[in-house]
């Protein structure tokens, strides 16, 4: 049974979220050193919201991202389904 | 604020070196060295190409290069 290939827009919504949560991973580094600095808190916020929705939009579609509950489920039971991170 | 990414230094060559000597060595100069604290609105660059190129702020980038090839 040959699981079809991951459709373009998986790659595209990764690519995404992947992009969004490295300025978080940079901004959140950069505001321990610069707590007054509002300009960089302002825009983590924004970007905190945009990995939200983007979260939201991959996991109706792809299922959960993350598991243990912070994560909703697809029905069936998706969390054990491939493709796991190392296999996409 | 000139500065280069990589520096150079020659090691000391004995003169019962076994081994083929490595006349030239260099070590990493990224910019974080020259920087101190991180000053307020720096230019960034784009959440993608941040990605790719490993750091948010385009002060802070350094290409790390390979230094093999070059430096013989």
């Amino acid at each position: 049974m040959t699981r079809e290939a991951l459709p373009e827009e998986f790659y595209q919504l990764m690519e995404d979220l992947q992009a969004v949560d490295f300025v978080l991973i940079e901004l959140n580094l950069y505001l321990d050193t610069h707590p007054e600095d509002l300009e960089a808190l302002k825009q983590f916020n924004t970007f905190a919201q945009q990995s939200q929705a983007l979260r939201r939009t991959f996991e109706e579609r792809f299922g959960p991202l993350l598991g243990g509950g912070k994560s909703f489920s697809t029905f069936p039971w998706a969390w054990k389904e491939p493709p796991w991170p190392w296999q996409i | 604020m000139a500065f280069t990414n990589r520096k150079t230094y020659t090691p000391f060559i004995g003169r019962y070196d076994p081994c083929q000597p490595i006349r030239v060595k260099t070590y990493e100069t990224p910019p974080h060295l020259y920087l101190g604290f991180q000053p307020p609105g720096l230019e960034q660059f784009s959440p993608k190409e941040a990605l790719k190129r490993g750091t948010l702020w385009k002060a802070l980038y350094s290409p790390y290069t390979s230094p093999y090839g070059d430096y013989r």
